[in-house]
């Protein structure tokens, strides 16, 4: 059952890939932390009760509600909808996350002995998931984009956390949390700014400061 | 001690929210500096009131961090008042509260860093200095600014990150040993799995090395020292990049013990000697002059690096080129930050005829600049010296040659830049704009960095018995 959570985990990194329209991007990162906050509650026996409800609260209330509830916020205020200035067409970017999803599953069936201590298909589909997620910050245009691949980057980083078969130090979790605040910190802050001073949210726009006159 | 150390900021932050009063925007910070300095001294003085507590404590290998952290802190809050007022003619009593807030939160977060004994908590602190710093990075809201804010914190935050990574991979790599302490990692790395150690060192190395400015990772330090405020750009550069840097040394001790030595060389060399190459490149190539301070903090952490992976004698350069750096470079930068309020411009091309000007800070320009080019007596010429004797004993030829030779090039740069700008041919147009604005430089906007060019030069020379123990403590601990 969990391993089917895992896979339909990875596979929402190639819908991801494949769409420019901001509001499916949004939930598609509420759907990955319900996927997360199920496969959180099926691993529930490896963890403390409170570390197993800090984990379901975090999951479920912050990464499947205020986060996309708040990008959805700031969608509608700054009226950006879509982002289609990607340097790579959709079929690629498509080609290239399925190679590298692939890549994630050939190393969860691999037998190292280095690999005892993981889960290997929690393993590979989160380290698949930051690596898509990296690639996709730096082909895509746009702020909002860029902010979204970096949540999907903090829940590959989540899913990584949870493949390690050993009880992790508390100090871990609260690290989860706090990558999340970032994000939504990022948001608040700049997002509306950057908006407001350039008046789209083109990244190519915050490129004035160089070294050459 | 320490409890109040990390207690009061939030305190005074609250106080300075709530109280909304013009005059303790500048004597909190300043109160706290003292405080700050406090525990310090109580390490020397009275151990006993240091006051260690579980996941805090300051020992033998954060002691002089936190020194160094101390003073920076001290002299730029000192700075600060005399910064201020010109800052206050521009923004509303309410923004300079918030500047004063965000001052003690983000100290708050580098002494975290500084006295955390466990990797996590660590981590926890940088992240929060990301927080606390983009604000005021920020701070003058331009165009350039939120664009440099938004580079520092999307960069740093995936920095960070990817060393989250490798705290979760050194989990694994643990095995049985279910903690971040560093005492703990050091005391069991000989158990750790090898394999995983070397994939989470990487992740470490390049996560905290984005925020300690190592090349290639460094792209968002230029920016973001052009940017802030010069009393910000002081501490970025002398005490933000120290705290990443011992984040980095932890877990270079942990690899030590774990016998992972020749990997963790290899890579924090490679990564010392970019970082020397793109500083030498750019610098050569310097339009701004607060830009090349930032490429040269970039060269020396570049030079920590290449300490750290040296060993020997090189750990003792390192410590003493840190100290010295950090000393020097907040000195810089705070001269800078003069030279912005005369000009108002950071090219390079528009500011001649300083010494015509304003003598102190032509002068303090020149002292800068000689100490952080390790020109005798600074305390940078013995660090640079060490290590080149390391080399030497290492018979690492090829690399001292090309050492040597990429100093030489930053030398040739910085120097250019700094005489042009002291005794450059004067344009009547900027040197009436200075000279009329040579009234917002008060005695407070000199002092902070006279003492700390004083201090490096006579460490140059006279090294005390009680720093002396103090550096080889940290280097043994």
């Amino acid at each position: 059952m969990a391993s089917g959570l895992i896979i339909l985990f990875g596979l929402t990194m190639l819908y991801l890939s494949t769409t420019s329209r901001l509001m499916a991007h949004i939930r598609t990162l509420a759907f990955q932390g319900v996927l997360l906050f199920f496969i959180c509650t099926l691993d529930f026996a490896n963890h403390p009760w409170y570390i197993g409800v800090f984990l379901g609260i975090e999951t479920l209330l912050v990464k499947a509600i205020l986060v996309p509830l708040f990008l959805g916020k700031v969608i509608k205020k700054t009226r950006s909808t879509r982002d289609d200035d990607a340097n790579i067409a959709h079929f690629y970017c498509l080609l290239i996350s399925s190679v590298i999803l692939f890549g994630g599953f050939m190393l969860s069936v691999v037998e190292i002995p280095s690999l005892a201590l993981i889960n290997p298909i929690c393993f590979g589909i989160a380290l698949s998931t930051i690596i898509i997620s990296l690639w996709l910050i730096t082909i895509k245009h746009n702020v909002l984009s860029n902010v979204i691949e970096f949540i999907t980057m903090e829940n590959g980083i989540f899913l990584l956390s949870l493949s390690v078969a050993k009880e992790m130090p508390v100090l871990v979790n609260i690290g989860v949390l706090l990558d999340v605040f970032i994000a939504i910190y990022i948001l608040g802050l700049f997002v509306s700014q950057i908006n407001k001073e350039l008046g789209d949210m083109e990244v190519s726009h915050l490129s004035e400061l160089k070294d050459c006159e | 001690m320490i409890s109040i150390v990390l207690i009061a900021p939030i305190l005074f932050a609250l106080i300075l929210l709530f109280i909304k009063n013009n005059k303790l925007n500048n004597i909190l910070p300043v109160i706290y500096a003292i405080l700050h300095s406090c525990l310090g001294l109580c390490y020397f003085i009275k151990p006993d009131f240091i006051g260690n507590i579980q996941h805090f404590s300051l020992n033998s290998s954060n002691i002089i961090f936190y020194i160094v952290l101390s003073i920076v802190y001290f002299a730029v809050s000192i700075y600060n008042i005399g910064y201020s007022k010109n800052l206050k003619d521009n923004f509303t009593p309410k923004k300079m509260m918030h500047y004063s807030c965000m001052i003690l939160i983000f100290v708050l977060s580098m002494t975290g860093g500084i006295l955390s004994n466990n990797l996590g908590l660590a981590w926890i602190f940088i992240e929060a200095t990301t927080l606390a710093s983009a604000y005021l990075i920020y701070f003058n809201k331009t165009k350039h600014s939120i664009e440099a804010a938004w580079k520092y914190v999307f960069i740093c935050s995936i920095g960070i990150a990817l060393a989250f990574v490798g705290i979760i991979l050194l989990t694994i790599a643990t095995e049985t040993v279910n903690s971040l302490n560093y005492a703990d990692l050091i005391e069991n790395a000989s158990l750790f799995n090898r394999f995983w150690l070397n994939v989470s060192f990487v992740f470490i190395l390049v996560g905290i090395g984005t925020k300690m400015g190592l090349a290639p990772v460094h792209f968002w330090l230029p920016d973001a020292h052009a940017e802030a405020p010069s009393p910000i750009s002081a501490l970025l550069s002398a005490t933000l990049l120290n705290c990443a840097f011992l984040v980095i040394l932890n877990v270079y001790k942990v690899m030590i013990s774990a016998n992972c030595l020749a990997y963790a060389r290899t890579l924090l060399l490679v990564m010392g000697f970019l970082s020397l190459f793109v500083a030498s490149v750019f610098l050569f190539h310097s339009k701004n002059y607060k830009r090349m301070l930032a490429y040269s903090s970039i060269e020396n952490m570049g030079i920590l690096a290449i300490a750290t992976s040296l060993g020997g004698v090189a750990y003792y350069a390192l410590i003493i080129h840190l100290i010295g750096h950090s000393l020097i470079k907040a000195s810089f930068f705070l001269t800078g930050g003069n030279i912005l309020e005369l000009f108002e411009t950071k090219r390079i091309k528009s500011v001649k005829s300083l010494i015509l000007i304003d003598k102190k800070t032509s002068w303090l320009w020149i002292g800068s600049f000689l100490g952080i080019c390790a020109f005798p007596p600074s305390i940078l010429f013995i660090s640079e010296f060490l290590i080149v004797k390391t080399f030497l004993i290492q018979k690492h030829y090829i690399l001292c040659a090309l050492f040597l030779f990429l100093l030489t090039i930053i030398l040739y740069a910085m120097a250019k830049v700094v005489l042009k700008m002291v005794y450059g041919e004067k344009s009547q147009e900027k040197f009436e704009i200075a000279q009329s604005n040579l009234s917002k430089i008060n005695y407070l906007m000199y002092i902070p960095q006279a003492l700390m060019l004083v201090l490096a030069f006579v460490l140059g020379v006279y090294i005390p018995k009680v720093i002396d123990l103090t550096i080889m403590s940290t280097i043994i601990g």
